[in-house]
């Protein structure tokens, strides 16, 4: 028994480095599979799902591992307004396990991050007691953004954020992991989800210089500065440091291609606007979800709002159309649905339309060229952002879903609108998405319902004036009832 | 036996096969990507001038990766937000690139500057405005010399190595596995070695007075071409309009006369943009040089008063155009400085050691020079098309603006900010009393300080108010 396998030595050598060599190329495979499988989203059949769910691509970068973000707010219950992320606005269905606007995607673990639903799903109620109807492509109405990155900087910022406090919550959020996910949380993905938190929390220090963003708002390009080119955020100037604007609809892109789009008109193509605003979601030139991106783009082409639900006074609607041919169409177009106009999608200069100018300033010139090198090797390296003068005349398909108004949402309803700047309110509350039949726009008007704090938003801050965009102001009261049925139209 | 050895041998050649196989395509490989050229070429004239290489990209061009990511890597050690264009850089609208600035691929795709870095100016016409860009004027929005610092410092900092780079890289560009091996391995730290180096050749520089935005100096090829002592001499100057050339032949070059040859100047100036004399694209500096013969200088952008510089004309007529105007007997050539009495750093940093040294230097290759001259002692006195855009003034840039010039020394202001590209109708010259905009901070030009003296040049200095109202609206219809 002792010599035998002296006598075959040899044999068992070649025997050794066959079995070593196919251990390696196992290896190898291994490897090669894991990657290959470990980068994959949920697919949503429905557009509407995909929307609201889907992928476009902002996991891997700028993604929170899923358990970490199941597991905050039970850990950090104290650092949110309510009860779980909806207590910030954010839209959650039932049967679905993340609010609208969140994907999932495996990057070796799952990781949550934004979509464009997030920005662009609002909720609409017939009245209080109602329950919301979910509409795609109209801006987010109830959500707050900014108390979300809040929510997960201060987190962050918590000495209970750590592997054993996390782990533990996340035990107590359902989270049953297996021995390799446990390891891979508890020295990965705790820790370094923490240091970038920590890391995105000081680049967006410049929101500290502002008024807060509240429901429905966003400062994109301030964000932009830190977040894609991180510029000395602490140098930028007074002048640019506010550029809070609401979000805005993205249904009907087909007709607006070429027009001058976002507020200020910085940028003429739909391909860019998306792709820019996908980098804004968290996705990077590297991790972009082209293919998920595409099936959006497409359908937003044509996608076009829901019709004004509630009764309509035909006859009113009639009367206030010449008065729209008058004294709008030729800014914001013939129709909801009809763009042409001689203004249309053009840029009016500031000093014209008379609007709060915070936004415009904030985009830079300097912006505008870093802006230019934005997928930069790539062929569709973005060329089309410019540096303009003023706000772009938007067209106005479903307009009665888009209040408040102006660029940075500060007048509530149309009525208010079609007031003179000096009588539009002064002080309203924001995130309520009760609908307000008679002066077309959310009611502004409550504090607070169904459990939630509205945004007491404040005219008098710099950036939120409500001043400017004086058409229309003077008409008569009649005519102003007209003008805003036929608005209803849209 | 013979069986054996045979095998033996044969194995022998399959290896040596292998190994030279192996050998060519790494070296294949390495060549593609460390020195594969690939030329970029525009149609039109004035692209190339903007864009095109002149042939800097190969000695001292930047990895367009590392280039585009350091702004991004090292916010801290730049004058403000806005990256590269807080040095003054400026980009046309959709351009990749700011203007001055070429991508050429030599193995990997690499940038580096051209003629027009130094030779575009920017102008607003308001603060808010956007700039317009005047191609052959001086750019005295930007700061060569802080950008090349910012290089040098990025590279000293510790948090330039590969790591860090790469995963700043991560979210700009996707490198394959090789690529990113390139880079580790030998392009980061290649770079890193470059631009230490750098900051050793031009450690000189820190014992001089800073040049700020829109000026240069001669001692880079005193001191690092020429390798010689260093005299401590400040040749600080402003950087020149280059325009009009056809009109210009034979008129003296550089603020002090250091050369009568177009040609020469031009490769010249191609070499301290940092081409060397194996790299510079001759025919590419050719092309710009000879684009630059009818390039019209820019007409004045606000409104003249054209009775007022009718007027204006009389004066210019009496009181400068025996310097000043083209055909004069004057122009073109040295005023001695102790008759100018504007500084007289520039006027003697260039000796004739060293000109001696620079004409002999490039023997061996037919542009070589023949005409440079050293110690011209004074200033050259110069043909003023386009003056009102070739703001601040004097050789040394150190007086504001047109009224400025017009003063008596004493009342000119001692202490300024270079780098707005704001424009000052009411002075005729840059905005200069701004410390910053938008965050970025400008430089302070301090006119105590050696070689920035505002002194001299005080002609028409003593005129009645109402000839210099009229002088000076005629000098913005040149």
């Amino acid at each position: 028994m002792h010599a035998e396998p002296q006598a075959a030595d040899i044999p068992r050598k070649t025997g050794r480095d066959i079995r070593l060599f196919v251990a390696l190329l196992a290896l190898i495979a291994v490897f090669v599979i894991v990657n290959a499988v470990s980068n994959y989203a949920v697919d949503y059949v429905t557009i509407g799902d995909h929307f609201k769910y889907g992928s476009i691509g902002s996991e891997a970068a700028n993604g929170i591992p899923y358990w970490i973000w199941k597991a905050m707010p039970e850990l950090f219950a104290d650092k949110l307004p309510g009860k779980g992320y909806a207590s910030l606005g954010f839209i959650q269905e039932a049967g679905h396990d993340q609010p609208v606007g969140f994907s999932i995607r495996r990057v070796l673990i799952d990781r949550v991050a934004l979509n464009c639903g997030v920005c662009h799903t609002g909720s609409v109620r017939d009245t209080p007691d109602a329950a919301p109807r979910i509409i795609t492509g109209m801006p987010a109405d109830t959500i707050d953004l900014e108390g979300y990155t809040r929510f997960l900087f201060e987190s962050a910022k918590d000495e209970r954020f750590n592997a054993n406090q996390m782990m533990d919550a996340i035990e107590k959020s359902g989270g049953h992991l297996g021995f390799i996910e446990r390891f891979i949380y508890r020295h990965f993905a705790i820790p370094q989800t923490k240091q970038e938190l920590l890391s995105r929390a000081t680049r967006m220090e410049f929101t500290k210089r502002q008024p807060d963003w509240g429901p429905g708002r966003v400062d994109s390009f301030n964000s932009y500065k830190a977040l894609q080119f991180n510029f000395p955020i602490d140098k930028l100037s007074d002048g640019e440091i506010i550029g809070t604007v609401d979000m805005p609809s993205i249904w009907q892109q087909r007709p607006r291609e070429g027009m001058q789009l976002h507020w200020d008109g910085d940028n003429s193509s739909v391909k860019e606007q998306n792709w820019s605003a996908a980098l804004g979601a968290g996705v990077t030139p590297v991790t972009i979800d082209a293919q998920g991106m595409k099936r959006i783009e497409d359908w937003l082409l044509n996608a076009t709002p829901p019709t004004y639900p509630y009764p309509i006074d035909r006859d009113l609607a009639a009367r206030g159309k010449p008065l729209y041919d008058e004294h709008c169409a030729s800014c914001h177009g013939a129709s909801g649905r009809n763009f042409t106009g001689e203004y249309v999608g053009k840029v009016t200069p500031v000093e014209e339309v008379g609007t709060d100018r915070h936004r415009l300033d904030s985009n830079t010139y300097e912006l505008v060229e870093n802006q230019n090198t934005l997928f930069a090797g790539y062929p569709w390296r973005f060329t089309k952002f410019r540096k303009t003068n003023g706000y772009a005349n938007m067209p106005l398909d479903g307009l009665w879903l888009r209040s408040p108004y102006l660029h940075n949402g500060s007048v509530p309803t149309l009525r208010d609108l079609l007031s003179a700047p000096e009588n539009r309110p002064q002080m309203f509350y924001r995130g309520n998405d009760v609908f307000d039949r008679d002066n077309v726009g959310f009611v502004s008007t409550e504090t607070e319902a169904r459990g939630r704090r509205f945004f007491r938003y404040d005219t008098s801050l710099p950036g939120n004036s409500a001043a400017g965009h004086s058409y229309g102001v003077s008409l008569g009261s009649d005519e102003k009832n007209a003008l805003i049925e036929y608005l209803k139209t849209f | 036996m013979d069986n054996t050895m045979g095998t033996t041998k044969h194995k022998w050649r399959r290896f040596i096969l292998i190994v030279v196989v192996a050998v060519a395509v790494l070296s294949g490989w390495t060549w593609w990507n460390l020195f594969h050229e690939v030329p970029v070429h525009y149609s039109s004239d004035e692209e190339q001038f903007k864009y095109g290489s002149i042939g800097v990209e190969g000695p001292m061009g930047m990895p367009y990766w590392l280039w585009l990511a350091m702004p991004r890597m090292f916010p801290e050690k730049l004058p403000g937000p806005g990256g590269y264009a807080s040095f003054g850089m400026v980009w046309e609208e959709g351009k990749e690139l700011p203007v001055g600035f070429s991508k050429t691929t030599i193995g990997v795709p690499r940038v580096g500057m051209n003629c027009a870095a130094c030779h575009t100016t920017a102008i607003r016409k308001t603060a808010e405005a956007k700039p317009v860009l005047i191609p052959g004027g001086p750019s005295q929005q930007f700061d060569i010399q802080a950008y090349q610092r910012f290089l040098i410092a990025c590279a000293r900092d510790r948090r330039f190595n590969a790591d860090e780079i790469l995963k700043e890289l991560q979210s700009i560009y996707e490198f394959s596995f090789f690529e990113k091996a390139l880079y580790r391995y030998v392009i980061i730290p290649e770079t890193r070695r470059t631009l230490l180096d750098q900051g050793k050749q031009f450690e000189w520089m820190n014992i001089r007075p800073d040049w700020g935005p829109g000026r240069t100096d001669m001692n880079p090829y005193k001191l690092i071409v020429l390798k010689l002592t260093d005299d401590r001499s400040v040749g600080n100057t402003d950087i020149m309009a280059i325009w009009n050339e056809r009109e210009h032949e034979g008129y003296l070059r550089h603020s002090d006369g250091l050369n009568p040859r177009l040609i020469e100047v031009s490769i010249s100036a191609a070499l301290a943009t940092g081409a060397t004399a194996e790299s510079v694209d001759i025919p590419a500096v050719r092309r710009v040089n000879q684009w630059l013969l009818d390039l019209p200088s820019p007409k004045y952008p606000f409104a003249v008063n054209a009775e007022l510089a009718a007027k204006g004309k009389v004066v210019f007529d009496r009181e400068c155009a025996d310097c000043h105007a083209p055909g004069s007997p004057r122009i073109g050539k040295i005023v001695p400085a102790s008759e100018v009495g504007t500084d007289p750093n520039r006027a003697r940093h260039w000796t004739s050691q060293a000109a001696d040294e620079f004409n002999r230097q490039f023997d061996m290759f037919s542009w070589g020079f023949d005409h440079f001259r050293g110690n011209t002692g004074g200033y050259v006195a110069l043909a003023l098309e386009g003056l009102w855009a070739r703001a601040p003034y004097l050789h040394n840039g150190s007086v504001p603006n047109l009224h400025d010039l017009l003063e008596p020394v004493e009342s000119r202001p001692k202490m300024f900010y270079r780098g707005n590209d704001v424009y000052d109708p009411q002075g005729v010259g840059f905005v200069t009393d701004a410390e910053s905009r938008g965050g970025r901070q400008f430089f302070k030009y301090d006119t105590a300080l050696p070689g920035n003296g505002n002194d001299g040049h005080i002609y028409g200095t003593m005129l009645p108010d109402a000839d210099k109202a009229g002088l000076i609206e005629y000098l913005k219809t040149l």
